[in-house]
């Protein structure tokens, strides 16, 4: 019994040392292939601007092999590993792998889903066409004079005061009004009542009593509007999400594993 | 011997010869500095005038515009914005893309390199990613290792520079070598005179081609990814961007910054920025454009910094130190008329030691050189604005034409794809070199952070790094003379690349520190018949005067009146008052002159006659918290003003101040934020402000010299 265990061992050592001696046989052969020495030359071509001798051939392909064989020294003494730079190389490597395969254009079907996910990205706002009075607050009881041209149903425009950007707006979205009357403005025109003086809204400038005229509702644009404009967004969409998505999908099968009582 | 192998060896034996003769040649041409005969120039082309159309094809919805306003709209921007693909962005760290920082002027966050996110308060209408010209692409191409050119010796410090765990503070010495180390042009060797590159670089008129280190496809591949970007996120209507560059010239031995920014009208322009390796005087450079201009691609190329050129910005002789001539003057004016007066890397309007009466003149100056190591002085003369102007009008006086009658403009030089505008809320612009608050010096070095920046910035030639105030050790690196500036704003009909172009040529433009304030500028002869509170007062003053930028030409001895309306950033601080800067040329005695007058006050202050001085209307900031005082100051300032002192004999230029109350600087929020005092040397506190282009006066019709515009704008006739 104790004989045949010793037996068998041998043969595991035997079959161990035939292994490690074929693979390390396969391991020290240097394959160069002719794509790579032609495209070294071309290269060495586009440097020098001329062919090289024969000379400089072997010393290209010298050079060559020198690498190769340092870098299979250096992988068999595990020095890639915890290298930030190979990593780091290795991580940019996969993710312009990832990006580039992304690259065939999207198809309709792709197109109409990411409208339909990103409809309010692609939103028309709502648009007024307002006249407005101004009642400066650098001038005493703004409010007051404000209250009293609405409430005299007699809008005499001399008692208002002139608006650095004219007293007319047309067509303009609830972010134009923002940026011309300061933020929070745009409230006032929640539910607008039209042909109708309201009043007075404060603004960063003043008071204002606002006539709509107008008012177009926001709404989405047909897809066909703005095709090329979704081709676009959503291949500039997809190349972002390329890493992040293939690192959602692999991740899974990793654990992280980290000292919780790690003092910093 | 045959007749077939003779003529083998005659050819063989012409080859070689033809080679040397045409080495011969370019040498006569190069560097003997000789004219040589033109037949053999008529074998170069010009690879710089070849035109490109980047335009895409459009992507945006096609919805009505709204109508062009005739009384025109002020619109907000930044013509001077750096991304990856400037040499020195990327050395810095950064990675954004031109695509992030349309994307950011759009109004969406993008990430600083150190992590944080940078975000507009309100986004801008117009935007130009202007990455420096000469080596465009090349860094990135360096630092990564797929490429051929990586592979060599001099691209070796740059592999994998801005590998994600390496986009730390502790970089910053690494990163400030490798600046110098491109400043000082170690990696522009150029090949022996023999090669065959050296020929490609004469024929095609690219000398870049000459040298080891650069890639031409490369060059061409960032400059057009940097083209297709202006073009994609261009939105009529809505955002305009326009394609651009930085030509980044510097004077041969002081190194004077001489730098301009290149803007395109169009979605066409050269299949690469013309360069710094193609010529470092700048009359080259508009020679360039001109040729341009002929082939249809109209452009403005816009100096800045010229606070750091060593007082060489505005000579009064030219680069070759030849004397300044009415076709210099002409040229310059034809390609020149904008001048960045604000930006990070401090103000150019006007410094203490050039106007020591304008109380207001010692304001974010910066003195050193830019790019200097180790950081040397300035001299202010020559490098700022007002005295340009008024170094303009002399050299009129003395038949040289005048070829510094430029308007204003304000700018980032941002090189983090984001301007920084706001003074709350500041990331300065080198990325990791100043992207937080010890290394800007607006808070105490901690001790080891000390130790290293002493270390790194003897290395990068610049033996005191730090000061010991109260507080503590500070860095004291020059980041503490930038600050959050500056925006370009246009008065345009509508929001389009052409309307805002135009604007520019025209020079109705105004320059702001970062603050939305808007202003308007009339001058003429008969504005006092508009009532200044009527809503028609803007279409009235275009009929009966001239806005900013313009000539106002004499009508007789009549002295001109001027109508000033300026509004407050809606989100800023109030009015404190509004100024006018006159200068002068006295006919008697040929000398130029300049005065500040107040025109018009917050709270309903009268200007004092006599000082032309608001009074003090109160204002104030509490330094421990940055609040400032409530219900003081002015929503809007409007007057109208007439010279008391005016001449008629006398050509004069006017332009407005507008200056709000005062508020924090970035460094006294820097420092509350993380609970320390501002720094004692510093000013605690900024007066934002706004510059509108001037209007210059025209004593007699005879005397105006019109500047051929190249078919963008109708000329003028004088009357």
């Amino acid at each position: 019994m104790k004989n045949k265990v010793f037996i068998y061992f041998i043969i595991g050592i035997l079959i161990y040392l035939v292994d490690i001696g074929l693979n390390s046989d396969e391991e020290k052969n240097i394959y160069i292939s002719d794509q790579e020495v032609i495209s070294l030359i071309n290269a060495w071509k586009s440097q020098v601007g001329r062919e090289p001798t024969d000379n400089e051939i072997s010393r290209i392909i010298n050079n060559l092999v020198q690498e190769e064989i340092l870098y299979r020294e250096a992988l068999s003494l595990g020095l890639e590993r915890e290298d930030k730079i190979i990593k780091r190389r290795l991580a940019q490597k996969i993710s312009f792998l990832k990006q580039e395969s992304l690259l065939k254009e999207p198809t309709k079907l792709e197109i109409s889903e990411f409208y339909k996910n990103n409809k309010d990205n692609y939103f028309i706002s709502d648009s007024f066409t307002f006249t407005h009075h101004f009642f400066s607050s650098d001038n005493i009881n703004s409010k007051e004079r404000a209250l009293n041209s609405l409430d005299k149903n007699n809008l005499s425009l001399s008692k208002s005061d002139p608006f650095f950007l004219g007293k007319n707006f047309a067509d303009i979205s609830l972010e134009e009004i923002n940026s011309n009357f300061g933020n929070e403005f745009s409230l006032y025109f929640k539910n607008p009542q039209i042909n109708e003086w309201i009043g007075p809204y404060k603004s960063s400038f003043g008071y204002h009593n606002l006539f709509i005229s107008n008012y177009t509702p926001g709404f989405y644009p047909n897809i066909n509007d703005i095709y090329k404009q979704l081709e676009v967004d959503l291949m500039q969409v997809n190349r972002d999400n390329a890493v992040s998505n293939f690192i959602k999908e692999v991740s899974s099968e990793y654990s992280v594993i980290i000292n919780p009582d790690l003092k910093i | 011997m045959n007749v077939k192998s003779k003529k083998i060896i005659y050819l063989l034996l012409i080859l070689p010869v033809m080679y040397v003769g045409l080495l011969i040649i370019m040498d006569f041409d190069v560097n003997q500095k000789r004219p040589i005969l033109n037949i053999f120039k008529s074998l170069q082309s010009d690879s710089a005038l070849e035109v490109v159309d980047f335009s895409v094809e459009n992507t945006n919805l096609n919805t009505d515009l709204p109508k062009p306003n005739k009384d025109k709209n002020p619109y907000y921007g930044d013509l001077h914005v750096h991304t990856k693909y400037s040499f020195d962005a990327y050395v810095f760290g950064i990675t954004a893309t031109p695509d992030d920082a349309y994307r950011y002027a759009k109004g969406e966050g993008i990430k600083h390199p150190l992590g944080y996110e940078m975000k507009l308060r309100e986004p801008l209408d117009f935007y130009s990613v202007t990455d420096h010209g000469f080596y465009m692409g090349m860094i990135q191409a360096f630092s990564d290792t797929t490429t051929d050119i990586s592979k060599n010796d001099f691209a070796k410090p740059f592999h994998n520079l801005n590998r994600k765990e390496n986009l730390t503070v502790e970089s910053a010495g690494e990163r400030s070598d490798l600046f110098s180390s491109i400043i000082g042009a170690v990696i522009a060797e150029p090949f022996p005179n023999w090669h065959p590159r050296i020929i490609k670089a004469w024929l095609t008129k690219n000398t870049q081609q000459a040298l080891k280190s650069f890639d031409y496809d490369i060059h061409k591949s960032a400059w057009s990814d940097i083209a297709r970007s202006a073009n994609e996120h261009n939105d009529p209507g809505k955002f305009t961007t326009f394609i651009g560059y930085e030509f980044t010239t510097s004077t041969d031995i002081e190194g004077g910054n001489l730098h301009r920014n290149v803007i395109f009208n169009s979605s066409e322009a050269s299949i690469r920025p013309w360069t710094r390796i193609d010529s470092l005087n700048p009359e080259d450079l508009w020679t360039w454009q001109d040729a341009m201009r002929d082939k249809g691609v109209d452009t403005v190329s816009i100096p800045h910094n010229s606070n750091g050129s060593n007082g060489q910005m505005f000579e009064m002789e030219s680069f070759l130190g030849r004397a300044i001539d009415q076709n210099y003057s002409d040229k310059r004016m034809r390609n020149e008329p904008l001048v960045e007066i604000t930006q990070v890397k401090g103000t150019s309007e006007t410094h203490p030691l050039l106007s020591p009466d304008d109380n207001w003149a010692d304001f974010e100056i910066m003195d050193a050189r830019v790019g200097s190591r180790p950081p040397t002085y300035s001299r202010p003369s020559g490098g700022y604005v007002r005295e340009a102007y008024l170094n303009g009008l002399t050299l009129e006086f003395t038949q040289q034409g005048n070829p510094y009658k430029f308007g204003l403009i304000g700018s980032s030089d941002t090189h983090t794809g984001a301007g920084a505008f706001d003074e709350s809320n500041y990331w300065s612009k080198v990325g990791l070199l100043d992207g937080d608050a010890e290394n800007r010096g607006s808070v105490p070095l901690a001790p080891e952070n000390r130790e290293r920046l002493e270390e790194y910035m003897a290395a990068f030639n610049q033996p005191q790094s730090t000061i010991a105030l109260e507080q503590g050790d500070y860095a004291n690196t020059g980041f503490t003379q930038w600050g959050a500036s500056g925006l370009a704003v246009a008065w345009a009909e509508e929001n389009t690349r052409d309307s805002i172009f135009k604007a520019f040529k025209r020079k109705e433009t105004f320059a702001t520190t970062g603050s939305r304030i808007a202003v308007r500028f009339f001058g003429g002869f008969n504005l006092s018949s508009i009532d200044l509170n009527s809503e028609s007062l803007v279409s009235e003053a275009y009929k009966k005067g001239v806005t900013m930028g313009a000539d106002l030409i004499s009508d007789g001895e009549k002295s001109p009146e001027f109508i000033v309306w300026a509004q407050k950033d809606k989100n800023g601080a109030s009015l404190q008052r509004v100024q006018i800067i006159k200068g002068w040329m006295d006919t008697t005695s040929g000398r130029p002159s300049e005065k500040v007058f107040d025109v018009a006050c917050s709270d309903g202050l009268k200007v004092d006659p006599i000082t032309h001085r608001c009074p003090d209307n109160g204002a104030r900031v509490n330094i421990s918290d940055c609040s400032i005082s409530q219900n003081i100051g002015s929503t809007e300032l409007k007057t109208l003003w007439k010279d008391p002192e005016f001449k008629s004999s006398d050509k004069s230029f006017y332009y407005v101040r507008v200056l709000e109350n005062p508020t924090c600087r970035w460094s006294t929020w820097d420092a509350i934020k993380r609970g320390f005092k501002p720094r004692e040397d510093l000013h605690d506190t900024i007066q934002e402000r706004a510059w509108s282009s001037p209007i210059w006066y025209i004593p007699s019709p005879s005397d105006v010299v019109v500047v051929p515009l190249g078919g963008t704008l109708p000329i003028r006739t004088s009357n």
